[in-house]
């Protein structure tokens, strides 16, 4: 088995050197039998790629401890699932599947363009060029497929924190949307070699970018996830470099989802839109190369290895090619038009991409200061999460605000009077929002702004939302259900958006919650024993241990009583792995909308028979877990299928003519 | 041509507001991020103040009371061309090398905690060559280095 992977692994290199060869020679020359060749090598490419993932798989679920990565990182006991997952727990085993999925989507793409190529001999060309590093890495330095000298009788299984389901589905996600990016990067690289400089490689990758959003979105969502349950701190976030990596590409993502929309409107921004896809790719490779090269001290060390030379020179390739190429083309670029007021939807989206990339450039900036300082200064300086906290606060309402603003702003120009008329409402409802919370009690006054403006969005977008159910309503008389779900579904990018806005404000609204309210108790107490958490008391009934072959465990019964009136019994535990002897927590949490009661078994004295609880009251941190659900519920309808954004896209593959997608007699109004 | 003078200008004033911003989050949250020999050799200067500490932990010298969640351990500087993070011993017989009590008060102890341990301490640097710890953070490694012995 090992043998066909490494085999395959070889061909996969060899044929992905040919694909770039046949697609470019078949553009250049017009050949379109050698185009054919050059998409059959992109398949072949692919289908030796998943015979590789396959037999590393077998190998796996065999116990195949003669291979180095089955042995690194499972074990007899280990569970199935979590040697499903091993195939990305480890270096050789993410980087393989890395370029599993580069292979995949450039199969994808091959196949999406194959009657009407275009830009794509180029963007395959690219992609291939991409998938020939991560080859040549899978082949010549971390190799997948190595074995042992001795083969040991049990491996030395997975680092007990990431057996956990959030951490089995956190790195894929992640790797899927920064894979995905590559697509959109691709054929702005064809455009640039190209000179095709309309709107053609947007409009064909634009579901890719949306994909990559999406991706992007839930793994930081699992990671966040991960972190708040198995960690056992409290928080969710604590902006390590391995989380800022995740974060970044995220934040560049968004700004281009929103100016590629100012380009297929006013064709401005070209210059922009071709940058900010190449920053958002770009990051993503930094990311890999922080978390694999151990530059930067993170508290989720990874494997330290002699991977971070390679991808410091692939970047610096890449980023060096890229940037001079958008150079040589920035004179063509000038676009004709130009922005005519701060009062219209381009200001906004204009501002909002300068926002989000400076929070980006923020996070980057702090990232990399223990490196840039100790290189300038010879001392190495850090900054903590105050850092990251003190500049995005002001940054993040700003982004909140324009949030408002932006979808309900008309393109252009607006008058004062207009404005007055859209966004009355919604600002009564914010003010009224803010004013009621600083009555309720609040009184910190960045809480108070941030619910204010989350409010102000939910406003603005539920008059949109109605104003459109109204209009169709009085068109085609509807019932209101009915009249919404059309609404959605023959609008679909920009309902879609708007529900995804929804998602990201409640996000927010959790985030603030749980950083201003939070409140801690530790307690060390034998069984019998009793403490309050704000409104709840909680008593500690006893231990229960257990055994397994794989693990020991020892779990606390605690009884969360309200008011005298018991709620739950909570089970904290501390788990014994044994075979990295390590211990690790297992958090109980009880969330409601309201607040969550996080309780962790800190620590267990077998002198004293003392039990230390560390128990948390976090408010509002749920919104944060369902606001992100629902953006990604809302990127799934912006990205389901719609047959006039279909046409549109193949006209304007075919050719430069540039087709609204959004009718503006669609009720609504734009 | 005014037209697009007026966006330079807000453009510029936004980039502005935000490169404030980053200077002085940086001036008011740096702090020094040091291995245990750099901050010996530095200790008077830094007395006082906050700062971060890389080191490992010495065996033998943890005392951890459950009841007042009080922590007490001293790290010293890794022998140098020893990068990996492990559960490797400190040999006894180099020369007493740099070394800095650390006590965390009211923090339960970290699950990965151990002797041998690499540790980063975030706290304030007392007269005394102690650190009073406000955050004990320990490394983990996606894989372990298997025990030699």
């Amino acid at each position: 088995m090992p043998l066909v992977g490494q085999l395959a692994l070889a061909l996969a290199l060899i044929v992905a050197l040919y694909s770039i060869v046949a697609n470019v020679l078949g553009a250049r020359r017009d050949l379109p039998a050698l185009l054919m060749s050059a998409r059959h090598a992109v398949w072949a490419s692919a289908a030796m790629v998943s015979v590789a993932v396959l037999a590393l798989w077998m190998s796996l679920f065999r116990n195949d401890f003669s291979l180095e990565y089955v042995a690194g990182y499972t074990s007899l006991t280990l569970p199935a699932i979590y040697k499903f997952t091993a195939l990305w727990g480890g270096q050789q085993g993410s980087l393989l599947f890395w370029t599993w999925l580069l292979s995949i989507f450039t199969a994808i793409v091959a196949f999406q363009h194959r009657r009407n190529p275009g830009l794509a001999p180029y963007a395959l060309a690219v992609l291939a060029g991409l998938a020939i590093f991560f080859l040549f890495m899978l082949n010549f330095v971390t190799r997948p497929f190595d074995m042992v000298a001795r083969i040991p009788a049990d491996g030395q299984d997975l680092n007990p924190l990431l057996q956990n389901y959030w951490m089995a589905i956190h790195p894929p996600s992640l790797y899927t949307g920064y894979v995905s990016a590559s697509v959109p990067f691709a054929f702005a690289a064809a455009a640039l070699i190209t000179g095709r400089f309309d709107d053609a490689w947007i409009r064909s990758t634009r579901r890719w970018a949306v994909l990559s959003w999406f991706f992007l979105t839930l793994g930081n969502l699992f990671g966040a996830r991960w972190a708040y349950e198995v960690l056992g701190w409290g928080g969710y976030w604590a902006w390590d470099p391995v989380e800022n990596a995740a974060f970044m590409p995220w934040l560049v993502m968004t700004a281009f989802l929103h100016s590629v929309m100012i380009q297929e409107r006013k064709d401005m921004l070209k210059v922009w839109n071709l940058a900010l896809i190449g920053m958002a790719f770009g990051l993503t490779l930094f990311g890999t190369f922080i978390t694999r090269s151990g530059v930067i001290s993170s508290v989720h060390s990874f494997t330290q290895s002699g991977l971070g030379p390679f991808f410091l020179t692939f970047l610096i390739a890449v980023t060096v090619s890229y940037t001079a190429l958008l150079l040589a083309r920035v004179r063509q670029l000038r676009s004709p038009a130009e922005m005519e007021s701060y009062l219209s939807r381009e200001a906004a989206f204009l501002f909002n991409n300068l926002v989000l990339v400076g929070i980006a450039f923020a996070v980057f900036w702090g990232t990399l200061f223990p490196v840039l300082s100790e290189a300038v200064r010879g001392v190495k300086i850090t900054v903590g999460p105050p850092f990251f906290d003190k500049v995005n606060a002001p940054l993040a309402l700003a982004l909140i605000f324009l949030m408002g603003v932006g979808p309900l702003i008309a393109w252009r120009r607006s008058s004062l009077d207009s404005l007055a008329k859209t966004f009355a409402a919604p600002a009564c409802f914010g003010l009224v929002t803010g004013l009621g919370a600083a009555f309720a009690g609040l009184r910190e006054w960045y809480v108070l702004v941030a619910f204010s403006l989350a409010a102000f969005v939910f406003g603005t977008i539920f008059m949109e939302f109605r104003r459109g159910v109204t209009a169709r309503r009085h068109l085609v008389s509807e019932r209101p259900a009915r009249a919404l779900m059309n609404l959605i579904a023959k609008n679909n990018r920009r309902y879609g958006g708007y529900i995804i806005h929804v998602g990201v404000a409640l996000a927010f609204v959790g985030i603030v919650g749980s950083s201003f309210f939070r409140t801690e108790v530790k307690k060390s107490i034998k069984p019998g024993g009793s403490f309050d958490v704000g409104p709840y008391e909680l008593v500690f009934l006893g231990l229960k241990h257990d055994e397994t072959p794989h693990l020991e465990s020892a779990r606390a019964e605690v009884e969360v009583l309200r008011n005298g009136n018991p709620l739950a019994v909570m089970r904290p535990g501390k788990l014994f792995y044994k075979r990295p002897q390590q211990p690790a927590t297992s958090v109980a949490i009880r969330s409601t909308p309201v607040s969550d009661l996080y309780v962790v078994l800190a620590s267990l004295d077998d002198n004293s028979g003392l039990v230390t609880f560390q128990v948390f009251l976090t408010p509002l941190v749920f919104w944060l877990w369902a606001g992100g659900f629902i953006a990604a519920f809302g990127t799934v309808i912006v990205m389901w299928p719609n047959m006039r954004e279909r046409a549109a896209i193949a006209a304007a593959v075919r050719g430069p003519v540039t087709i609204e997608t959004e009718p503006a007699s669609v009720p609504g109004g734009d | 041509m005014p037209k697009k003078l007026r966006f330079v200008i807000g453009v510029s004033l936004v980039v502005a507001a935000i490169a404030y911003l980053i200077i002085t989050a940086v001036r008011n949250t740096a702090e020094y991020y040091l291995t245990v020999s750099e901050a010996k050799a530095r200790q008077v200067e830094l007395s006082g103040q906050t700062l971060r500490v890389a080191g490992r932990v010495v065996p033998g010298t943890i005392r951890w009371d459950p009841s007042s969640l009080t922590l007490k351990f001293a790290i010293t500087q890794p022998p140098p061309g020893d990068g990996q993070p492990g559960l490797t011993a400190i040999a006894a017989t180099a020369p007493a090398p740099a070394k800095f009590m650390v006590v965390s008060r009211g923090q339960p102890k970290p699950d990965m905690f151990a002797p041998g341990r690499d540790v980063i301490v975030e706290g304030v640097l007392t007269k005394e060559s102690t650190i009073e710890a406000r955050q004990v953070l320990t490394s983990c490694p996606s894989k372990y280095t298997p025990k030699q012995n």
